[in-house]
């Protein structure tokens, strides 16, 4: 990566018009990750993510590198696992609150039960403000 | 291959420099602790993309930025980060071995009451440790916890 510098308020194609660069700034992901929450749990890749606590059945907290700005960005994830069950990702705001540095999320089953769930691939990304 | 001097440099676009030249290194280590009397165990997991960067030296801020920026958030009106700059204008630490850089992290991720408290009251709050020594199925994963008969050497 060079490690130059084009300082631009305006992107403007020749016939689609233009786009503002803190579009691409303000809207791109600041983190994410995809990991393995069952078994051994382990982090496949990511970015700007410095730790991943493994915390209890389907629960799992993600530790930035950069930290956000503030507490209220905004995170989404996916979630699946080799057989039929569906698996879904959500933040336990109601129990522990995200800070600039870390969040918890949980996965779980999306049938009549909800009850947690390890999903063998957990996918998680999160835009905001970058502190 | 050598770090760019990143001093000044927004830590996003060190780790976008890191992401595109370094390959990311798994860690054997886990970090295991219990923060409360009331849940199990937690195991912290390093992410293979920090630990290249913390054994490449010369993109990670030193740890104290991150408790200075902890203790801002701290403060009863805290809305926004306004000390930022100590994650981009701090000189970045030089290059960590496998184990300094878990210690780096457990400084960094661990809940303060555990580092702090860590090796004092009736049991052990943390332990390092390979994954191999942890439980190799989930079974009763909500009820794993440090082994009383954990033997810590002086």
């Amino acid at each position: 990566m060079a490690l130059g510098k084009i300082k631009a308020d305006t992107l403007e194609h020749s016939t689609a018009g233009s786009v503002d660069t803190q579009y691409v700034v303000n809207g791109s992901a600041k983190s994410w990750v995809n990991f393995n929450g069952s078994g051994t749990v382990a982090i496949r890749d990511s970015y700007n993510v410095s730790s991943l606590a493994d915390s209890d059945v389907g629960i799992y907290t993600l530790s930035w590198s950069n930290s956000f700005a503030n507490d209220d960005y905004s995170s989404a994830g996916a979630s699946g696992q080799n057989s039929n069950a569906m698996v879904t990702v959500s933040c336990a705001i109601d129990t522990t609150a995200p800070t600039t540095s870390a969040s918890l999320y949980n996965t779980n089953y999306e049938n009549g039960s909800g009850g947690r769930f390890d999903s063998n691939q957990v996918t998680i990304q999160v835009l905001g403000d970058l502190a | 291959m050598q770090t760019p001097q990143f001093q000044g440099t927004h830590l996003f676009d060190r780790l976008c420099w890191a992401k595109e030249n370094l390959d990311g290194v798994q860690s054997d280590y886990r970090v295991v602790y219990e923060d409360s009397v009331d849940e199990c165990a937690k195991i912290l997991v390093p992410d293979p993309n920090w630990m290249a960067c913390a054994l490449q030296g010369g993109i990670l801020p030193p740890v104290w930025v991150y408790h200075e920026l902890a203790k801002d958030e701290a403060q009863p009106d805290f809305k926004k980060h306004t000390r930022g700059y100590l994650l981009h204008q701090t000189e970045p630490v030089e290059a960590m071995t496998e184990e300094q850089a878990i210690e780096y992290l457990i400084l960094k991720d661990c809940p303060q009451n555990v580092v702090e408290t860590w090796d004092t009251g009736n049991k052990t709050k943390m332990v390092i440790c390979r994954k191999e020594q942890l439980p190799q199925t989930r079974e009763w994963r909500n009820a794993w916890r440090i082994s009383d008969e954990l033997n810590l050497a002086a």
